[in-house]
């Protein structure tokens, strides 16, 4: 008997193990600790509706920031001329391209954590989607505008639009500028449908369980989805055909903004890697970038049922492998450069080591490649949000400092040493620069007042598929594929 | 050097300019402020690296104490064959005229998006950072011939091109091709040296292309195959003191 | 009027037959304040809309007087282009001429005549020109002639000829002639020397375009001395030969700062200051030595020079001055011109003669590429009499004005009171004086002091001549005409001279012209007289008087310059270095130099003068100082920063610039900012390296000699960017690594 009760004391103890073990599984996994929907719509509706003193407060904050730092200055320059900004020549680009390079990588994030990981059936992605979406058109927003302020005549912006004119003019498209314009036309506006289209049902479901204002905008947005299975599978087509012909564009569009650079006769800029690195740049500060926001999203909504660590844990090994990926190609560049031994490269190098600009080069060193190696291969680490907020933020210091570097640093070297110069931001351009930052955190921030923060429908799809198994001694998420 | 097209009489305009002459005296510079209207930024403009001359003499030191000698070398835009400028401009505020074979600039056609001036391996441009000023009655010298610029605008050296205009109107006029030397841009007029001279390559016996055949010849950055118009005679050296 | 006193009433009649005569010459009298709206039937003369017409006259900008050719489109001047037909400039012309529109257009001239409330106040009242006429003729009514003074500066010879036989006439002394720039370009010097050598008093001319060595020593014929753009045009021919066949022409320059005149060069030989003589010397012994002299008859001059000491002394190595004196011996046409520089200190006279010995040496005088004097100048009276003073005469002058002895000072074309030496005391002497009036364009240092300022027109609104007294080959009487109507309220300087004038029986008579059209037609007759052929016919004096305005001038058709002969007994060579002022305490010698945009501070007002890349430096709009690198890192100072100089007489502040082709014993620094005044793109800014310079004077010349001080060097710990051109940091790269190329 002694054996049955030793069978059964193992059966339990195996039992208990084994719950422990699904009980881990399912703390660490959203997709199998599923809750009612009506409990998720209402944490998520909840979330939407979470307006403090402190929020408005920053709001605020965040908008005047927006339009004295940004639309005052960029009114100010338009009237005096570019001449406020600390351009000169030969550094004829500044911040701005800096700056719009850098929105334009942190674009990236949307689309390739949304996207590929879509394609790519990575289900934990699931809930983190809509952050990333929203990162990429309100990153584009802020991107799109610096090309405009950068303009000797931003009043004359349209001139670049292929419309007949009386001049009989058309567009140089042999110019990189057009195929940029092009590109980030076509990104803001996939992005911006990629983002709306997964709303639809959480705008009906909004629309179906809350009153006042959001009902009536909801209402208006959510195309009078009522979610019948022909909807539903026009929605998933659609969907997937967004999520495949997103990713190229999302590729063209660093690409063809690397070969601003590296289409011209600049030494330093000329180089036929600039397009990957660029890329790998990009997604490497976009998916920094979603961390940071996620972690403060998190927080301030009270979304930590949707938003687990696993989120993080998981975007962070993205971070680590894109940093990887990124000090490959600037070494490649750097190594390039250096042993092809054209003087002016030199010039270039030696300024980046040894001259003013020492301090952002190793600083980006620091953030983009030590910072991450040194940190982001512990798994405690990983799952820390303190420590991932940190490290996240500091990439992206570190793709900034790239971007000043690449486009101010390498243009005060050129063939001609008479005429070799320095550069030093104005007050204006960084008047600017800050309130882009602003104005992407005022419309991150106010939108997610507006549009649900987590896509429920696809949650509870995710739910609905994925359950707990056991093999044998091991516990573990089983999928079964819907589609 | 392709054929070029369209109908009428074709010139290569072409400056050449001998460092072997060339003082560094400067009239070139101010003869060029003079005609095409450049404006005088200021002290604290001028520091910050916002000279606006469309020709500047470049001076190169070469050597240590008391074995040092400078150079000058009188840049302007080359008006390049193959205009690294020209492809980027957007609006084709920039761009190539197979007639005067001159990268022309479009002032009322530039948005400033700045691209020609970064892509310009010889940094002949300049930018318009704020619009120019001309005290009353300084005004008054203003060359009725050549635009005043305004604010956000890319320009640069035209050859002159308002004088290749008259002297051409002026020759098809007076139905006869245009004589050697006819076209003189301001900084060739003023150079007291002769170090710079200007005239149609075209023409086998322009002065210009006399001097063009110069052994000590060569051109500015040649091995980046910009094709420039304006090529450069070496300055020469003694040996034994 | 039998009278010489003259009253009131018959004066202001008189003024008023000035304004009559003003409106029939084509000019207008824009009276301050009135307004009237310009038909179209009144267009000014040979404006046709939309055409551009092109005036010859002359530059006023130096007294070299090129030849112009101003565009004037719709009665306003555009472009200054040279006169291709004229002798001096052959169609070329300088940055500074060129900026002669920036004299007409300033923004800062001065509109019409002005009284200051007390000197020094910059409250200036506005008259009109029949007040300001009227105290003008009052106060020189009024004054005992012999209490009257004139100090002037680079008149042009028809407005001299004109004031000196006023100021005879009235009785009062003649003026007294000043310029900045006369000294630095060794005017004075080069005459006395040519009086000692060969016996006229003439400016040399030297034939550089066809010279193929030609040793330079100092100074800046390329740049702002005697005839720059005529010596710029010979010296784009010497180098020009070598594309025709011929050798081409070599310069070896020496000098203590590698000047915009010895960049060019192909050999730059380093000495010290005040050393050119010595070289001269040295080479001209070896010369003697080797037997490559092909005219000993000036032996005796060199019996004491010890070849050996010298190359001690200038430390150049006596192997390297062998082979100098080969180059030049050998050469088919040698040729040594001093630069100013060479004479600007108290062994001036002698080195400049031990420069021009050279010439001699070799035999080059009256020779192709050679050296010549220049032609007579002194022919049919239309040369004044009164030549540049000397700065004894200055210093008289202001000692007159010290001691109470000027009760009227009248003051044209200069501007003393910030180009005389401190030392002379002049703005304290002009306390002294009762009345001063000045007849500038704008309101210059020396205006600030005055009590009237009388407004001129400037160059290009005047009439006038000048006789070219160097620069050219052949006799040129340059023409200088207005090339637009008045834009002020300004009056020729010469109708206001001519005026008085009528005004006064004894001037009158030899002053018997209305106004400046009148006297300039005159001088078409004088042109007859010479009886010498010239670019046009001078027998119909109508078509001569049209004739001479079209061509800018007359000029023979035939050289006239003429070959020096020997007159002098040589004696054995002395003194030919500088003394310098300062102790051991100051241990650097203090080279000024005239800026090749500024001038001696003239063009100080002028934007594109202003905003001119110096050459060297490319520095503008503000005043550096040139340290050896070496010296630099000793005193502990770098680029841009400021540092204060120091001389004997006085202290300056200017931004450091480590110019590597400079002796390390030396420091130099360009005239032409400090202004106090002088309109809103000179006035405070940079320092004025005058204040730093003694009065000493250049024995036998008696000019002042600039080259004369020390200097020390104290870092106020400051920084101020110098505006300049080149990237410091990539030109050194460039050096370093050698490229372009």
């Amino acid at each position: 008997m002694a054996s049955e009760s030793t069978r059964r004391d193992w059966q339990e103890g195996q039992e208990a193990a084994l719950a422990h073990e699904e009980q881990k599984l399912r703390e660490e996994v959203l997709l199998v600790d599923p809750r009612p929907r009506s409990e998720m719509n209402r944490m998520v509706l909840e979330a939407v509706q979470r307006i403090t003193p402190g929020y408005i407060a920053l709001l605020v904050v965040l908008g005047l920031i927006t339009l004295v730092g940004l639309f005052f200055a960029w009114g100010y320059q338009m009237r005096w001329g570019m001449g406020v900004a600390g351009i000169r020549r030969p550094v004829f680009w500044g911040m701005y391209i800096a700056n719009f390079v850098f929105w334009i990588g942190i674009s990236h994030s949307g689309t390739f954590v949304s996207a590929i990981l879509r394609v790519f059936k990575a289900e934990y992605s699931r809930p983190i989607t809509r952050g990333a979406e929203m990162m990429t058109t309100f990153s584009l927003m802020v991107a799109g505008l610096f090309p405009l302020i950068h303009l000797g005549r931003t009043w004359r912006f349209y001139w670049m639009l292929p419309i007949p004119n009386q001049r009989e003019l058309w567009p140089n498209f042999h110019s990189p500028l057009m195929w940029d314009m092009t590109a980030i036309f076509t990104y803001l506006t996939g992005s911006t449908l990629y983002l709306y289209l997964p709303l639809i049902p959480d705008f009906a479901m909004g629309r179906d369980h809350m009153t006042g204002w959001r009902q009536k905008l909801y209402r208006v947005l959510a195309l009078g989805w009522r979610g019948t299975e022909e909807e539903w599978r026009h929605l998933m087509t659609a969907m997937k055909i967004f999520a495949f012909v997103i990713i190229p564009v999302m590729f063209s569009v660093h690409t063809i903004v690397s070969w601003d650079f590296a289409m011209t006769m600049k030494v330093g800029w000329r180089s036929s890697i600039f397009g990957p690195y660029f890329v790998v740049g990009a997604i490497f500060s976009g998916v920094s970038a979603v961390i940071t926001m996620l972690i403060i999203a998190r927080r301030s909504l009270k979304l930590h049922y949707f938003i687990r660590t696993e989120h993080l844990e998981s975007l962070a090994l993205l971070v680590l492998i894109f940093s990887f990926a990124w000090t490959y190609f600037f070494f490649n560049d750097f190594l390039v450069e250096w042993y092809g031994g054209e003087r002016v490269g030199h010039e270039i190098l030696t300024l980046q080591a040894r001259g003013p600009a020492a301090p952002l080069w190793y600083g980006m060193l620091f953030f983009n490649i030590l910072v991450p190696w040194a940190t982001l291969w512990n798994k405690r680490i990983r799952r820390s949000p303190t420590a991932l907020f940190l490290i996240t933020l500091g990439v992206n210091i570190g793709m900034y400092l790239e971007r000043v570097i690449i486009v101010t640093g390498f243009l005060q070297r050129n063939r001609m040493p008479f005429d070799w110069g320095e550069y030093n931001p104005s007050i204006v351009e960084m008047s600017i620069v800050v309130g882009s930052f602003a104005m992407f955190f005022f419309l991150y921030m106010l939108f997610t007042r507006i549009l649900p923060y987590v896509p429920v429908w696809e949650v509870h799809e995710g739910q609905l598929t994925h359950r707990i198994v056991r093999f044998g001694r091991a516990v573990v998420t089983a999928r079964t594929n819907v589609d | 050097m392709t054929k070029p097209k369209g109908e009428g009489e074709q010139h290569q305009w072409t400056m050449v300019i001998d460092l072997d002459k060339c003082t560094g005296c400067a009239a070139c510079v101010t003869a060029c402020y003079a005609e095409n209207n450049v404006p005088v930024v200021g002290e604290e403009e001028v520091s910050m690296g916002r000279h606006m001359g469309w020709i500047r003499i470049e001076r190169y030191w070469e050597g240590e104490y008391p074995d040092v000698r400078a150079r000058f070398i009188p840049v302007l835009c080359q008006q390049c064959g193959k205009a690294p400028c020209e492809p980027v401009c957007p609006v084709f505020a920039t761009y190539h005229s197979e007639v005067e074979h001159l990268n022309i600039q479009v002032y009322n056609r530039c948005i400033g998006t700045r691209f020609c001036a970064n892509n310009c391996p010889y940094i002949a441009r300049v930018f318009n950072w704020f619009a120019p000023d001309f005290p009353e009655p300084l005004h008054e010298q203003l060359n009725p011939d050549v635009t005043v610029r305004s604010r956000g605008i890319m320009e640069k050296c035209t050859f002159c091109i308002q004088r290749i205009r008259q002297v051409e109107e002026k020759a098809k006029m007076e139905e006869r091709p245009i004589a050697d030397g006819e076209v003189q841009p301001a900084c060739a007029q003023a150079c007291p040296t002769d170090a710079i001279i200007f005239g149609d390559l075209l023409d086998p016996n322009s002065k210009v292309a006399e001097v063009a055949r110069s052994r000590r010849g060569f051109k500015l950055l040649e091995d980046l195959g910009t094709e420039p118009a304006v090529i450069y005679l070496k300055g020469g050296d003694i040996y034994g003191v | 009027m039998s009278n010489k006193g003259i009253t009131r009433r018959q004066f202001l009649q008189g003024t008023a037959a000035l304004g009559a005569a003003v409106v029939a010459s084509g000019c207008t009298i824009n009276l301050k304040g009135s307004e009237y709206l310009e038909p179209y039937v009144r267009a000014p003369e040979h404006a046709l809309p939309g055409e551009s017409v092109w005036y010859a006259t002359t530059c006023r900008q130096c007294p070299a007087a090129c030849g112009l050719l101003v565009r004037v489109h719709q009665g306003r001047a555009k472009k200054i282009e040279g006169n291709p037909l004229h002798p001096v400039n052959e169609g070329k012309v300088c940055a500074r001429g060129q900026a002669s529109l920036q004299v007409l257009y300033n923004p800062d001239r001065l509109r019409w005549p002005v009284k200051q409330r007390a000197r020094g106040s910059r409250d200036f009242t506005g008259l009109h020109w029949n007040e300001a006429l009227n105290a003008l003729f009052e106060k020189i009514t009024a004054t005992d002639p012999q209490r009257i003074a004139f100090l002037g500066g680079e008149m042009p010879d028809s407005l001299l000829w004109i004031v000196e036989k006023f100021l005879a006439a009235i009785g009062a002394p003649p003026p007294v002639l000043y310029s900045t720039h006369y000294a630095w370009e060794g005017r004075r010097v080069l005459r006395a020397v040519n009086r000692t050598l060969f016996g006229k008093d003439r400016l040399p001319v030297y034939d550089l375009a066809n010279a193929d060595v030609v040793f330079s020593f100092g100074g800046g014929f390329l740049s702002t001395e005697l005839s720059p753009v005529h010596y710029n045009r010979a010296f784009g021919r010497m180098r020009g030969r070598q594309d025709r066949g011929g050798p081409r022409g070599v310069v070896v320059h020496f000098e203590a700062r590698l000047s915009q005149t010895g960049a060019p060069a192909d050999r730059w030989i380093p000495i010290l200051a005040g050393t050119e003589g010595l070289i001269a010397l040295a080479l001209g012994r070896l010369l003697l030595d080797m037997g490559l002299a092909r005219n000993p008859a000036v032996r005796p001059f060199y019996a004491g020079v010890n070849v050996d000491e010298i190359a001690e002394l200038v430390e150049v190595e006596v192997g390297r001055l062998v082979d100098l004196a080969k180059l030049f011996g050998e050469a088919e046409r040698p040729l040594a011109i001093p630069g100013g520089v060479v004479a600007a200190h108290t062994g001036g006279f002698n080195a400049v003669l031990a420069v021009q010995l050279l010439n001699v040496l070799m035999d080059n005088l009256g020779q192709e590429g050679g050296l010549w004097l220049a032609p007579n100048p002194q022919v049919g009276g239309l040369k004044p009499e009164t030549e540049p003073a000397s700065l004894s005469e200055v210093q008289a002058l202001v000692d007159r004005m010290k001691a109470g002895e000027v009760d009227l000072l009248l003051i044209d074309g200069s501007n003393p009171a910030y180009s005389l030496p401190a030392t002379l005391g002049f703005p304290e002497a002009l306390a002294q004086v009762d009345t001063v009036i000045t007849f500038s364009h704008f309101v210059d240092e020396t205006a600030v002091l005055a009590d009237y300022v009388l407004p001129v027109h400037t160059p290009l609104e005047s009439w006038g001549y000048q006789v070219v007294d160097n620069g050219t080959d052949r006799l040129t009487i340059a023409c200088q005409q207005p090339v637009v109507q008045p834009y002020f309220d300004t009056r020729d300087m010469g109708d206001i001279f001519l005026f008085l004038a009528q005004a006064i029986d004894a001037a009158r008579e030899v002053l018997p012209w209305q106004n400046m059209i009148e006297f300039m037609k005159s001088r078409v007759a004088v042109l007859q007289q010479l009886g010498m052929e010239g670019n046009f016919p001078l027998d119909n004096e109508a078509d001569a008087w049209v004739a001479w305005r079209q061509f800018g001038g007359w000029w023979t058709a035939e050289p006239t310059w003429e070959a020096p002969q020997l007159v002098w007994q040589p004696s054995q060579a002395t003194g030919v270095t500088a003394e310098f002022e300062g102790g051991t305490e100051y241990p650097l010698l203090f080279y000024p130099y005239e800026s090749i945009a500024l001038t001696d501070g003239r063009g100080a007002n002028a934007p594109w003068l202003q905003e001119l890349a110096d050459p060297m430096t490319t520095g503008m709009w503000r005043t550096w100082i040139e340290i050896n690198p070496e010296t630099a890192k000793e005193l502990g100072v770098k680029h841009d920063e400021v540092v204060k100089v120091i001389s004997p007489y006085g202290e300056v502040e200017a931004i450091v610039y480590e110019y590597p082709a400079i002796h390390p014993h030396v420091v130099a620094m360009p005239l032409g900012q400090g202004h106090t005044d002088y309109g809103r793109y000179a006035a405070q800014r940079g320092a004025n390296p005058l204040r730093l310079v003694g009065s000493k004077t250049v024995p036998t010349a008696d000019d002042l000699a600039w080259l004369s001080v020390r200097v020390k060097i104290v870092p106020t710990g400051r920084k101020q960017k110098l505006p300049r051109l080149e990237s410091t940091v990539g030109v050194d790269r460039a050096r370093e690594i050698g490229f372009p190329g």
